[in-house]
Order: structure tokens, then C-alpha cells, then sequence
């Protein structure tokens, strides 16, 4: 068996070789039956991949332990559904899912594109190629998931702060979303390759885009709620350079997908949405680079190998040659238009460019920092927390304010007038908020409140956008209101959709704002008996329990939750001692109010011989709107995703004809 | 106009970074030695660990990765601990030398996951 699955990673680099060469050739001398081969042979690799992903797979299920990978990462008695994720646990096993679904992508990519972009497509399919190259070579010759050994009786296991749904989700969707971000890399290499600089590439791959930064977006929050829940340190995002790692090309893909809409509309922005491509692909492989090479210090350490240089070297010759092509191209990219005033819609659209990208450098260079310091003084530097909150807050904020400014605004030149009545009402509801926050006591944090503020000024031009849209529909003849509104979204699901996802921002930068700027904590030990009071609620530690179950040792403190005069109900937090990996982890108590939003956040940190129990107690305001905003932002994805077949003709048809977008 | 822009902002980076001194040299403890400004010290735990780190403090020492003979520098925490947390994993944490021991800052205790799906290695010091 695993003969088979390396001769199907051989015959994958073979394939993948040929149609980088075989493609680049037919490309350049405007061969169209080589290029089909070359084509045909991306699509064979996919299946060949397949063919290597299934041996390993098999082997996972089979607990055949002759295989290297499957003994390290699995055991005899891990449950089914997580022996089947162990398959993107280990390094080599996420590498060969890696190069399963970037051979995926291409194949689709290609084949939905062919008709219309025939002339990109023989310049995207050798792109798609280099890049599947170098992860056929890594998994043939550095990291192979199929090494054999003498089958030992039991694998090593699995950590058991892994075995968690989460763990099946989390990691599949950030590489969904890393590799999905290859396809509109490939396709405006594939556009600088062949000249072909219209907005093609980009009508090609916005919805390829979108799923990437779907799957990425959601990913992150999956991995956050896991670290809420399971990890129990009261927090969800660290700033570790791992999660950095996701966010940065998330960031940089954002921007990508703001700035595409300028150039459709007024043609404007053309380096840039090369240059931002690039980026956010390089981001994704540097993510992958920082997780594996062990170069900085992180939480989150995994399996350190030899990798890291493979992957520098790639990232390296990727940067430079993309940036090679973009200078060559220059003169093409010119833009037939300019901005015309720095207070229009396409200017809006460019500051939250500049903002976001400006987020992303920043915490790329906390990131890097240690590595420069060291590099340069000798001596490695960490910036801490304090570095990332307050660049979150200084572009984090303006953004969001722009967030109701920019889709509103007029394009090309807004005039006072026509200022002052669009955002008469969002500034009145703003100020309003702000206000009635500011009497109850929101005034504890500036930035706190600054968020409030601008939350309630997007809510409201949301809102705004939302009604008038629908009373338009309903002038427009449409039954009933609920009609009216299903017809709005129906036409313009890119536009409304994108106002869902704004919506979710919104709330996410509430969830944030309220559960890291309005937060309680308190800690103390307690015996049985006594009590502590925080946020309102007092706690009673009642009692101590042991329980046994197959693998572990549970402790629990049960406590008595009261709030005024109200009596919540009990709470119990402690600990899981399992057995047979001899570890300890914390499992927290938490109590969501469905109501507010609010939770009350209890971890027992230390259990005393004595039964005394050392207890910190977060009260967390508004944190379950975070949760609730990855639902959103999923259901306003799915709606701009949705394929519209009417738009997209409209789309190709515009392209066509002008080969230039509508300049209104 | 934009690379201006964006190099401005860079220029911001650097300067706030290297200015606020918002981060902290990070070292291993056999470098310790006679510093007496603010660090992050990475090592791995040695045993015996005693004391509450809720009352008067958690004692142990801590010796670089993978340097079996390096020095030990003398630890006291208070605060969280980590689950993970027990002799020989690998810890992070902030403080500074005071009379030849390290005072942690509260609650500044890291540990690191051991290691996702890694294989075992003996001793843990790889």
C-alpha cells in the first residue's frame, strides 16, 4: 500500500512537471493542442492526488501502524471521526491535503473558465502547475506522509485538547482558504503572462476569492471559539504568531476584495490588485512557513522540520518573479482613469485599503520582529499584546467608521449636500448612542466607546440602505413587503450581501469592544461556603465532586450563581486528569445569557488538597455576539456567493465588448 | 502615492516599536546572567517544583532547550498556571533578575502545546 501511494505522488510531480514546461511552451508559441495536454495533464494530477490521499486515508482507518505517519498521530483507540482527521494533523498528511486541493481548485478553475478566457487560461495552467510543483516535491522528496517502519503495537495518540469537533473543522477551513487564494494569484499571473490585463482575471476568480476568505474568516472564528472554550484562559485571540499567521492574507484578501470592485467599476487600482494577490498568497505560504519552521516562539508549537527552508526559497522566488512580471507589465496596467477628489466612493474604498493593509504590516512586522532584532541587535525582541491592541485601535477603528461611509458615498465627487442628507441620520443615531453610553458609564474606555459609536453609525446606514432599497422595490410594484425585500436581495445579491457581511463587522467589533474593553475579573480562593461577588453576580462555592469515565479523572467545584436577587442556577468548573496521557486540562464553566449576550466565565485554576479551590471569574459583556457574527458573516457570504448566472453574463458580455470596464 | 503612504506607515511601525519599547528582549537562561532589565525568558522546566502559586509562589528552575548542562536560573512565579505546565515542558515567561532569582511577572506564564501530533522524543529535550 504505501508503494502505492508514493508511486501516485511520483506520477503527481511527473504530471504536474510536464504541465508547467509542456503548458509555459504551448503558452508562449500559441500551441492549443500542447496546451490542451498540459491542461489535461493538471486534471490527471488531481486525480492522482486523490489516488494518494485515499491510500493514506485507508491506512488512518485501517490503524496500519507500518506507516510512519499513522503510528505518530493516531491510536488504536482514537475515535473514527478523529483518526480520519489526523489526516490534516501531522505535517506531512496537511501537506499532501494541500497539494489534494490546490490540484482540486485548478482542475475547477480551469474548466469553468475555459470558454471565455481561453487565451488566460493556457498562461494560468503552467502557474498552477509551478505552485503544485513545489508541493509534489515536498511531499516526494522532504516530507513524505507514505515512510514505512516496523509496526509498533499502538500509535503515540493524540493530544487530548485535540480531540475535539473543533479539531475537524478548524484546520481543514484555513487551508481551504490558503489555497483558495492560489486561484486568483494564478489567474492575474496568468494575466500579466499573457498580456491579457482587462478585468477578466478578476470576474474569473472574485467568486474563487470570496470562497477563500469565506472559509479563512470562519476558520479563524471556529479556532477562536475553541480556544474559548476549550482552552479556558478567558480570552480568544492571543496574537500569537500563529494566529497571526491566518489573519494576515484574511486581511490582505479583504482589501483585494474592496479594491476589485474600483477597478470594475472605473479602472482604476490595477498594480495595486496585482501587487494585493501576490501578497495575500505569499501571506498564505509565509502562514504555513511561520506554523512549521519553529523560527518564532508560539503557543502553538507543531511538528518542526526541515521544511522551513523549502518554504523560504518558495516564497522567495515566488515574490520575485511575480514582482518581475508586474514591473515588465507596467505600461499595460496603466490606468485609463484617476481620482478625481478625495471624497468619493473610490476614494473611501482606497483609505480602507490603505487602512487594511496597514493592519496587516503592522502585525506582519510584530511578527517579524523578533527575527530583525535578532538579525540586526543580537537580540531577539517580542512585542507584546500592548503593540498589536494599539495598532488595532489606530486602523481598526477608522475602518470600521469607513465601513458606513464607503458604500454610500457618491462615486467620483461628493458634494456637502449630498453628504449631509446621506449621513444626516446614521450621524444623528451615532451620536445618540454615543450619548446615552457615555451617561451609563461606557466612558471607562475611550476606545470602548469610539467602537460603540461607530457601530451604531454603520448599523444605521445599514438599516438605511436595507429600507430604502425595499420601499424603492415596493414602489417598483412588488406585492407585499416581504416580497419587496426578497426581490432587492435577489437582484443585487453582491451588494446586499456585502452589507450582511458589514453587518456581522459590526457586530464583531461590538463583541470585541464589549468583552475586552467593558470586562470584569475577579479571583480568589474560596472554601466551601464562602463566596465572591463580580460584575454583579456573587458566587457560591457549594461543592467538590470526583467523577470517573474511561480516560479520565474529573473534578468539579459546583457553584451557586446569584445576580441581585435572582437565583441563576449553579455553575460547575475544574479539571479532566487523563489517564493514560498524564495531563491535566482546565474545563471551565460558562454561563451565556441569551438575552444580553453576556457570560459569566468561571475557571477553577487550582484544586487544593483541602478542597479549597483557587477560582478566576471573568464577567465577558456582549462576547456571544462574536459567535453570532461568524453565523452572519457566513449567511452574507453564501448570498454573494450564490451563483448568479445573470450577473456573471452580464459581467463576460461587459468585458467582452470593451475589454475595458464601464467608465460611467 | 500609495507606496508613499504605506511607507510613512512603516516608518510609524518602526519608530513606535523601538520608542514605546513595547516588547522585551527574549532569551534563554543561561543568558541571564547580570541582566537586571525587563526579559522574556524561554526554558524548560527542572524540577522540584514547590510552593502555591496563589500564596507566596511557585518555586522551580528553569535550563535552555536542548542544552542539558546549561545553568539554571532559579524561578518564582505567582499567578495562573498554564494546564500544561510541569517539569520538563517548555515555558515562556516575563520578569527580571532579582538577587540572583527570576521574578516572574504575574500571570506571564506561557507553555507551549506539546507538540500537535509530534512524535515522542525521550526526555523531551530534543
Amino acid at each position: 500500500m504505501p508503494e502505492l501511494g508514493r508511486a501516485a505522488l511520483v506520477v503527481t510531480l511527473g504530471l504536474v512537471v510536464y504541465a508547467l514546461v509542456a503548458g509555459a511552451v504551448a503558452a508562449h508559441l500559441g500551441r492549443r493542442r500542447l496546451a490542451q495536454s498540459a491542461q489535461n495533464a493538471l486534471i490527471a494530477a488531481f486525480f492522482t492526488t486523490l489516488v494518494a490521499s485515499g491510500v493514506l486515508v485507508a491506512a488512518l482507518l485501517r490503524h496500519d501502524f507500518s506507516f510512519t505517519y499513522v503510528a505518530r498521530t493516531t491510536s488504536e483507540a482514537l475515535p473514527t471521526a478523529y483518526t480520519i482527521s489526523a489526516f490534516w494533523g501531522g505535517q506531512e498528511g496537511s501537506l499532501l491535503l494541500w497539494l489534494l486541493f490546490l490540484t482540486g481548485f485548478g482542475t475547477a478553475a480551469v474548466r469553468l473558465n475555459r470558454r471565455w478566457a481561453r487565451d488566460l487560461i493556457v498562461w494560468v495552467v503552467p502557474v498552477f502547475a509551478a505552485v503544485a510543483t513545489f508541493f509534489a516535491f515536498v511531499v516526494v522528496a522532504v516530507a513524505s506522509p507514505f515512510a514505512t517502519q516496523a509496526a509498533p503495537a499502538d500509535g503515540a495518540g493524540m493530544t487530548p485538547s485535540l480531540q475535539n469537533p473543533y479539531m475537524l473543522a478548524h484546520p481543514p477551513l484555513l487551508y481551504l482558504g490558503y489555497v483558495g487564494l492560489t486561484v486568483p494569484f494564478a489567474f492575474a499571473l496568468g494575466a500579466l503572462l499573457s498580456g491579457r490585463l482587462d478585468e477578466r482575471w478578476l470576474i474569473a476568480t472574485r467568486r474563487w476569492t470570496l470562497f477563500a476568505w469565506t472559509a479563512l474568516g470562519i476558520g479563524q472564528l471556529l479556532g477562536a471559539h475553541w480556544a474559548y472554550v476549550e482552552v479556558g484562559w478567558g480570552g480568544y485571540y492571543a496574537w500569537d504568531p500563529v494566529e497571526n499567521a491566518a489573519l494576515m492574507p484574511w486581511l490582505a484578501a479583504t482589501a483585494f476584495l474592496h479594491s476589485v470592485m474600483i477597478q470594475e467599476k472605473r479602472g482604476m487600482l490595477r498594480v495595486w490588485n496585482v501587487l494585493l494577490v501576490i501578497l495575500a498568497f505569499s501571506l498564505s505560504l509565509f502562514g504555513t512557513f511561520l506554523t512549521r519552521s519553529g523560527v518564532v516562539n508560539s503557543i502553538h508549537s507543531f511538528t518542526q522540520s526541515s521544511i522551513g527552508p523549502w518554504f523560504l526559497a518558495f516564497i522567495g522566488v515566488t515574490m520575485a518573479v511575480a514582482l518581475a512580471l508586474v514591473f515588465w507589465r507596467l505600461p499595460l496596467l496603466r490606468s485609463p482613469t484617476k481620482l478625481e477628489s478625495p471624497v468619493s466612493r473610490e476614494a473611501a474604498f482606497l483609505y480602507n485599503n490603505l487602512l487594511l493593509l496597514a493592519l496587516c504590516l503592522a502585525i506582519l512586522w510584530g511578527v517579524v520582529y523578533p527575527m530583525l532584532s535578532e538579525a540586526i541587535r543580537g537580540e531577539a525582541v517580542v512585542l507584546g499584546r500592548s503593540y498589536y491592541d494599539f495598532f488595532l485601535r489606530a486602523f481598526g477603528l477608522p475602518l470600521l467608521l469607513l465601513m458606513g461611509i464607503g458604500p454610500l458615498i457618491a462615486w467620483r465627487r461628493a458634494s456637502l449636500g449630498s453628504l449631509l442628507t446621506t449621513f444626516k441620520w446614521p450621524t444623528l443615531v451615532a451620536l445618540a448612542t454615543g450619548g446615552v453610553l457615555l451617561v451609563l458609564g461606557a466612558g471607562a474606555s475611550v476606545p470602548g466607546l469610539v467602537a460603540y459609536t461607530f457601530s451604531a453609525f454603520v448599523g444605521a446606514t445599514i438599516v438605511m440602505e436595507f429600507a430604502r432599497g425595499t420601499r424603492a422595490r415596493k414602489a417598483l410594484g412588488a406585492t407585499s413587503w416581504l416580497g419587496a425585500f426578497s426581490s432587492l436581495m435577489a437582484r443585487n445579491r453582491r451588494r446586499y450581501g456585502g452589507y450582511v457581511v458589514h453587518a456581522s463587522i459590526v457586530l464583531l467589533a461590538v463583541g470585541i469592544a464589549g468583552s475586552s474593553a467593558f470586562d470584569s475579573v475577579a479571583e480568589a480562593k474560596l472554601r466551601r461556603g464562602e463566596s465572591l461577588a463580580v460584575g454583579g453576580y456573587t458566587l457560591v462555592y457549594k461543592s467538590l465532586d470526583e467523577r470517573q469515565t474511561a480516560n479520565a479523572t474529573e473534578i468539579r467545584a459546583t457553584l451557586g450563581i446569584n445576580r441581585g436577587n435572582d437565583d441563576l442556577g449553579t455553575l460547575e468548573a475544574g479539571k479532566n486528569a487523563y489517564t493514560i496521557e498524564r495531563q491535566v486540562s482546565n474545563e471551565v464553566g460558562i454561563r451565556s445569557d441569551k438575552l444580553t449576550g453576556e457570560d459569566l466565565f468561571v475557571i477553577a485554576e487550582q484544586i487544593d488538597a483541602d478542597g479549597s479551590v483557587y477560582f478566576r471569574v471573568f464577567v465577558k459583556p456582549l462576547v456571544n455576539l462574536i459567535w453570532l457574527a461568524g453565523l452572519v458573516f457566513l449567511l452574507g457570504s453564501l448570498i454573494t456567493l450564490w451563483p448568479d448566472r445573470i450577473e456573471q453574463r452580464r459581467l463576460v458580455a461587459r468585458a467582452a465588448a470593451v475589454g475595458h470596464p464601464a467608465t460611467r | 502615492m500609495i507606496a508613499l503612504s504605506v511607507a510613512a506607515v512603516l516608518a510609524v511601525f518602526l519608530l513606535y516599536t523601538s520608542i514605546a519599547g513595547g516588547g522585551n528582549p527574549s532569551i534563554s537562561p543561561s543568558e541571564l546572567q547580570g541582566r537586571t532589565g525587563k526579559v522574556q525568558l524561554a526554558g524548560l522546566v527542572v524540577g522540584p517544583v514547590v510552593g502555591d502559586a496563589h500564596a507566596g509562589g511557585l518555586r522551580f528552575r528553569l535550563r535552555d532547550i536542548g542544552d542539558e548542562s546549561s545553568a539554571r536560573v532559579a524561578v518564582r512565579y505567582s499567578g495562573s498556571v498554564p494546564d500544561l505546565f510541569k517539569v520538563g515542558r517548555h515555558i515562556v515567561i516575563d520578569g527580571r533578575l532579582v538577587n540572583g532569582a527570576f521574578v516572574a511577572a504575574p500571570g506571564s506564564m506561557i507553555t507551549k502545546c506539546p507538540s500537535k501530533y509530534a512524535p515522542k522524543k525521550s526526555g523531551d529535550s530534543s
